[in-house]
């Protein structure tokens, strides 16, 4: 029998804990509750006042102005964020929720899980190299294209409340994020050694593939230097940014077939990753191409940028990656917002349409604006009549501006409050009732209907007619339909692609 | 992409004294290291092992392969025999020579290699053990670290190899597999976050392992 312990965190509530180390980090030892609800981790080194007070904020201030608030539920899911400071035995712990059981392989890898992962945890590499995926995660783990970008809004939600809140993870990387591509969940972890600008340092530099080129370029010099770069939110940034393109494309933006030092891999590493840092799509220098003859042919098709550009993840999101790793690379301040990023998430999610191909591995692409649109991981071209919804919103009454937001239209497909309103953005902030659907659209018969389940203003524009809730509309091009009236609420223009 | 090789070399005494429980022990080990290393997806993605045993004679039991192809079955231990350790960092100079990767102008070279040397007792071919040395500090190794396994193993030969030798007081299965766990964690480090200050890239040994500096 192992032994349990019972001992008290530091504002008194009593904790127990199974004596037997269940997984061990970098940094902590990770032991669990007799009933698994929560798990105590301790940290191997001693930790200095500074840590501490730390940690003490962590559980205590920062913790209360995330989740104590109106919508602070909603974080649960994302953030898995410690909850109590303990002292056992001369060494500084914490407790920590559990990580829910979809954070772990359910089916593992390919041939009967040859690998042996079942069960272990989804860190996230697993899904962001093309040449694991293909060869060895079991393919009921990948989920498909729409799942990775629910995984990357939520990934860049919860970056950006951190951020709100005046905090930097200072190491986000696929280790110290949880994803499930099989259901388009993500969770930030290992929260503790966030960093508070001008209050708490960072205790790492950041974990390879994610350390920002000027931290990398400067990490030689030492901590007190004045040109000393370390990890803070613009750094996050970079690590956001790169989290997003490597869970799009399956590659990392900046591991490209430019040669910095023949002799020394390391010198090449450093140069590569920091100061010569380049971007492998970069549109005007090429030499950071990767090149296609060298790499596996596992792979492919993701290795290969002119088959496979970032552009396919549409102009919002291909917008974002352009400022960070063209101009924003070497200048931080340039780099995209994390609110920035969730807003083209949410934008990009509205452009999608699902594949014809019922064997398209990706099963979702995103519309490529032309009149013959096609899925470009499968090639599968799209047939039929793809009604496309342009948004407009009211600044003033009457009057409607662009939105440089689209809804594609497909069977099932839903709409929402926040189409109807521009004022109101899908996220935490949601109430219940705004969550729900407000219609949908159905191709019935060789034309798509709108039906309409809660718009009590929905009207077409040039007839003047009101389709009444439980009502439906024939849609067409070049049609005006109005969603809602008053401050904020759409107008959508229809433009119907006859493929 | 065109992700960088990590070669890893494992050294294995089997000489005659290695023969029952401590061969025994060192498979357990070593199997439990490759099945480690393959729930690791940054291992998978680099890992390439070779594995030199030697005893009166040094082989190449493994030859540089990709961790996701390796298959090993149970290394076998002879009645008697003496300790060529010497004709192992030849037979390894031969190898790294032969097998690694350097950068050209098209392609990104290999990671510096690691290498593991375990040992139960002291180079029977000193001479050569110690002509092979500067040869082998030539092949500019990642890092290397030399196990002393039980109490007749002489840190000091190994010493003049490596300034990190460690030393498994036991020769049971729990040693041995202490010893691989840690070779997998070593050789996982890379994918880990990184300390602010640049220190030594290994992760402490584990309780059973003593460090000799």
């Amino acid at each position: 029998m192992t032994n349990v312990i019972t001992c008290r965190t530091l504002d008194g509530q009593a904790v127990e804990f199974v004596d037997e180390v269940v997984g061990s980090g970098a940094m902590k030892e990770v032991h669990f509750a007799p009933d698994r609800s929560y798990v105590v981790a301790f940290y191997k080194a001693p930790q200095d006042n500074q840590a501490k007070e730390r940690l003490q904020m962590i559980t205590g201030k920062y913790r209360e102005s995330i989740f104590n608030q109106v919508g602070g539920d909603y974080w649960r899911n994302l953030f898995c964020w410690p909850t109590a400071m303990l002292e056992h035995e001369g060494r500084l712990g914490l407790v920590a929720p559990t990580y829910p059981r979809h954070f772990f392989f359910e089916h593992g890898s390919r041939n009967s899980d040859m690998l042996g992962i079942k069960g272990k945890e989804k860190e996230g590499k697993w899904f962001a190299a093309a040449n694991l995926r293909n060869r060895f995660v079991d393919p009921r783990e990948l989920g498909d294209w729409l799942n990775h970008l629910k995984v990357c809004l939520l990934l860049a939600r919860a970056v950006r409340r951190m951020h709100m809140a005046g905090l930097a993870h200072s190491d986000l990387s696929y280790k110290n994020v949880l994803v499930d591509p099989s259901q388009g969940l993500a969770c930030v972890i290992d929260v503790d050694g966030l960093v508070v600008p001008g209050k708490y340092p960072p205790d790492v530099v950041g974990t390879p593939d994610f350390i920002a080129p000027e931290v990398v370029m400067t990490s030689h010099l030492a901590r007190e230097d004045p040109n000393r770069r370390l990890p803070r939110r613009e750094t996050d940034l970079h690590a956001l940014a790169v989290l997003i393109y490597m869970y799009l494309l399956y590659r990392h933006p900046l591991r490209g077939g430019k040669v910095h030092d023949l002799q020394d891999e390391q010198r090449d590493e450093a140069l590569s990753m920091g100061e010569k840092a380049l971007f492998v799509e970069h549109p005007t220098d090429r030499s950071n191409r990767i090149k296609v003859a060298s790499v596996k042919p596992t792979e492919l098709p993701w290795a290969n940028t002119e088959r496979m550009p970032f552009s396919i993840t549409g102009p919002y999101l291909a917008d974002l990656f352009q400022r960070s790793f063209i101009a924003g690379l070497h200048d931080p301040s340039q780099r995209p917002s994390a609110n920035e990023w969730e807003t083209a998430l949410v934008k990009t999610v509205d452009l999608i349409q699902p594949c014809l191909n019922p064997d398209c591995e990706q099963k979702w692409y995103v519309f490529d604006n032309t009149t013959t649109p096609c899925c470009p991981f499968c090639a599968t071209p799209f047939q039929g009549k793809l009604p496309v919804l342009n948004l407009y919103s009211s600044r003033k009454q009457g009057e409607f501006r662009p939105d440089n937001h689209r809804l594609m239209v497909w069977t099932g497909q839903s709409l929402f409050l926040w189409h109807a309103n521009n004022l109101i953005a899908p996220n935490e902030k949601l109430t219940e009732e705004q969550k729900r659907r407000v219609g949908y659209f159905v191709l019935h018969d060789g034309r798509w209907w709108l039906v309409n389940e809660a718009l009590p203003d929905l009207m077409e524009v040039a007839t003047r007619t009101r389709v009444p809730i439980g009502g439906k509309l024939e849609l067409e091009d070049g049609q005006q339909i109005l969603l809602a009236r008053g401050d904020g609420g759409r107008l959508v223009v229809v433009q119907m692609v006859d493929a | 992409m065109s992700v960088r090789r990590l070669p890893v070399y494992i050294l294995l005494d089997t000489s005659g004294s290695m023969r029952g429980e401590p061969i025994h022990s060192v498979n357990v080990g070593l199997q439990a290291m490759l099945s480690a290393l393959r729930q690791d997806p940054y291992a998978l993605e680099s890992v390439h092992l070779s594995i030199i045993t030697f005893d009166i004679e040094a082989r190449e039991y493994l030859p540089l392969t990709p961790l996701d192809e390796v298959q090993i079955g149970e290394i076998q231990s002879p009645e008697s025999g003496a300790t060529f350790l010497g004709a192992a960092l030849e037979l390894l100079i031969q190898q790294v020579d032969r097998d690694i990767r350097k950068s050209t102008g098209d392609v990104k070279g290999d990671w510096r290699p690691l290498l593991f040397i375990m040992t139960d007792g002291s180079p029977s071919d000193l001479l050569a053990y110690r002509q092979a040395i500067p040869e082998i500090k030539r092949r500019n190794f990642g890092s290397i670290v030399a196990c002393a396994a039980g109490h007749k193993a002489k840190q000091d030969a190994l010493r003049e190899l490596t300034d990190r030798v460690v030393t498994l007081d036991t020769m049971d299965a729990a040693a041995f597999s202490g010893f691989f766990k840690w070779v997998s964690a070593s050789v996982s480090v890379g994918s880990s976050s990184a300390g602010l200050e640049h220190q030594v890239t290994l992760p402490p040994p584990p309780p059973e392992v003593q460090l000799v500096l």
